[in-house]
């Protein structure tokens, strides 16, 4: 998403009035981050004589510190796992779903596009997915955590009317070559949806790994934590050590912050998609 | 559509593929969304074991009418609804305002539009422990900042109100960048040119705005009218982050939650699962967002009649 620049003359007051708006928010933003950012590198008696004050030094001792008792290591790859499987296996299902729907493959297709739609609209799904993990005997287990994440209606919705923008000639053309519709799916369709499936898979993705209720419900064995819950229950028992916490909390916010940079385009796409044409 | 990927058996292959996304679908999400109403007529509990009985509408006399847990239920309701008007007035407001200073054409536009959203995707537990930080009682930055002017404040540990507009505060925060966003589309969609013809027939600033601005820019203002109000009355997660549940605080979202694995007493031991009184709650926040949902779509597309014809 680009802005588009609107060349016209501007009254230096005005403008000088829009920066003014601007970055004193620009300061709401920052001033908890920067905050974050700061602590992380105090010591504990330091912060305790003055919260706001400038660390003394910009020593990783409390990274080490987090990284050592925190099992961070674990719940770190525990939520790259989750999140790495349910995204493959929503993306793949996803697309051969919105494939039938937008092509209307199926007898029905119709149909199971307004069960999609009207997903957003329903009660939630909370309390009789629990009794159902618990009656499949999967509470506490990272393969029924991991089921509760292989679906997203959104998703399919996005997938659904980027496939209608694509000309059915390149169906045709496939198809006069013989190609199975395994074939058509994975190799004319998918290629062509790239864009569609990184904003879906990317958004899909960040709800996973964002993911805390469901983890604090689901799992209660310190080994299958995510790294929310790692971080919550790390809260708790080190609530006070605030240095030590800034520290946990920057080694999973850095890498985000990275990640977002990279992947603006298609998380900004995901959340615009389809909000102002529908 | 003709089917152009073989006949037979080969014509069935659409039919099973869709299989494994729409069993997983209809299993995970679509049924249990369903089983709630279902659910709440019930006694079930959060034991695997324990049978479950058909008690009617007791749930729901219960939520609503029984003693003083019936008082408190209803003041979440209310507070359910104070925290939806509040975030989505300030939200919108904000996203809007934003968004068309960033639509300006300014130096440093990607840097503010990336900053504004950046919160978005730390997710609740990021956001509400910078928040937590920050709101820090003792010598924090806002402690310090509101001595200056000579004001105090106790944050998530002081007064219910207090805590509780302090999280409507970092919602805000967290989410104005989704409704800048969604602004900032719509602002694209509209063309130069009719600004150009508006301003050579001699319309100033604000007829730009209201005449041109404001209603061209209507699908965007429905869209985050309806995500904001509908996202607002189901959030309690920064309520669970920030301050715990707390009486006095609790939204009903987090009342579902809470009833449902006893999070009411701190136990998370499975005699204090109200599983199905915790689904009749949860019906009847999704009763509330259904009312107001389909009433602010009714308002907006009498509102898009009138401005558009």
């Amino acid at each position: 998403m680009t802005t588009s620049a609107r060349p016209k003359p501007r009254p230096s007051l005005a403008r000088g009035g829009a920066y003014l708006v601007l970055i004193v928010l620009a300061i709401v933003y920052l001033a908890p981050i920067t905050m974050l950012v700061l602590t992380s590198f105090k010591t504990l008696p330091e912060f305790t004589r003055d919260a706001i004050s400038l660390p003394a030094s910009f020593s990783l001792d409390n990274y080490l510190e987090a990284f050592d008792k925190a099992n961070f290591a674990r719940y770190l790859v525990n939520t790259a796992l989750y999140t790495a499987v349910s995204t493959i296996v929503f993306v793949i299902t996803g697309t051969f779903l919105a494939v039938a729907i937008a092509r209307r493959f199926v007898r029905g297709s119709g149909a199971l596009f307004t069960l999609f739609l009207i997903a957003l609209f329903l009660p939630p799904a909370l309390i009789p997915q629990f009794q159902l993990i618990l009656r499949l005997g999967l509470y506490n287990n990272p393969i029924g955590y991991v089921m509760l994440f292989l679906v997203n209606p959104i998703g399919i919705v996005i997938l659904v009317n980027y496939i209608r923008t694509i000309p059915t000639e390149l169906d045709e053309a496939a198809a006069l070559e013989g190609i199975s519709y395994v074939g058509y799916v994975m190799k004319i369709v998918m290629p062509l949806i790239m864009p569609a499936i990184a904003t879906v898979a990317v958004l899909h993705a960040l709800g996973v790994w964002n993911e805390l209720i469901l983890a604090t419900i689901y799992l209660t064995k310190a080994d299958y934590y995510p790294i929310t819950r790692g971080l919550i229950v790390f809260n708790g028992i080190y609530g006070n050590n605030w240095p030590v916490l800034a520290a946990a909390v920057m080694m999973i916010a850095a890498p985000m912050a990275l990640f977002f940079v990279l992947m603006q385009r298609y998380i900004i796409g995901g959340v615009t998609a389809g909000a102002v044409k529908g | 559509m003709r089917y152009l990927f073989g006949n037979g058996p080969a014509r069935m292959a659409p039919y099973l593929l869709v299989a494994p996304g729409l069993f997983l679908y209809l299993l995970v999400a679509m049924g249990p969304s369903l089983a709630t109403v279902v659910l709440s007529f019930t006694d079930a509990s959060g034991l695997p074991r324990l049978p479950i009985h058909f008690v009617g509408l007791d749930n729901y006399k219960e939520f609503l009418t029984l003693g003083a847990a019936s008082k408190e239920n209803l003041q979440a309701l209310v507070r359910t609804l104070l925290f939806c008007v509040g975030v989505t007035a300030i939200q919108f407001t904000f996203g809007l305002v934003v968004a068309i200073l960033l639509n300006q054409g300014l130096r440093g536009t990607r840097f503010f539009r990336t900053l504004f959203f950046f919160p978005v995707i730390l997710g609740v537990t990021i956001q509400g422990l910078m928040w937590t930080l920050f709101l820090y009682p003792i010598g924090g930055p806002l402690e310090t900042l509101l001595n200056w002017f000579g004001l105090h404040s106790e944050f998530l540990g002081g007064q219910a109100t207090e805590a509780f507009v302090w999280v409507m505060v970092v919602q805000i925060w967290a989410n104005m960048g989704i409704t800048m966003v969604i602004f900032l589309a719509g602002l694209q969609t509209i063309p130069d040119e009719i600004y150009e013809a508006a301003r050579i027939d001699g319309a100033g600033r604000w007829d730009l705005f209201s005449r041109v601005t404001w209603p061209l820019l209507t699908p965007a203002v429905n869209t985050n009218m309806v995500l904001t109000i509908i996202g607002s009355l189901q959030a309690w997660q920064l309520f669970f982050v920030l301050i715990g549940y707390r009486p006095g605080t609790q939204v009903l979202g987090y009342l579902v939650y809470a009833t449902a694995f006893g999070q009411t007493t701190g136990s998370t031991a499975g005699n204090t699962f109200r599983q199905g009184y915790g689904a009749a709650a949860g019906v009847i926040l999704f009763l509330v967002v259904l009312a107001i949902g389909i009433t602010t779509q009714h308002l907006l597309r009498r509102r898009e009649e009138r401005l558009l014809g």
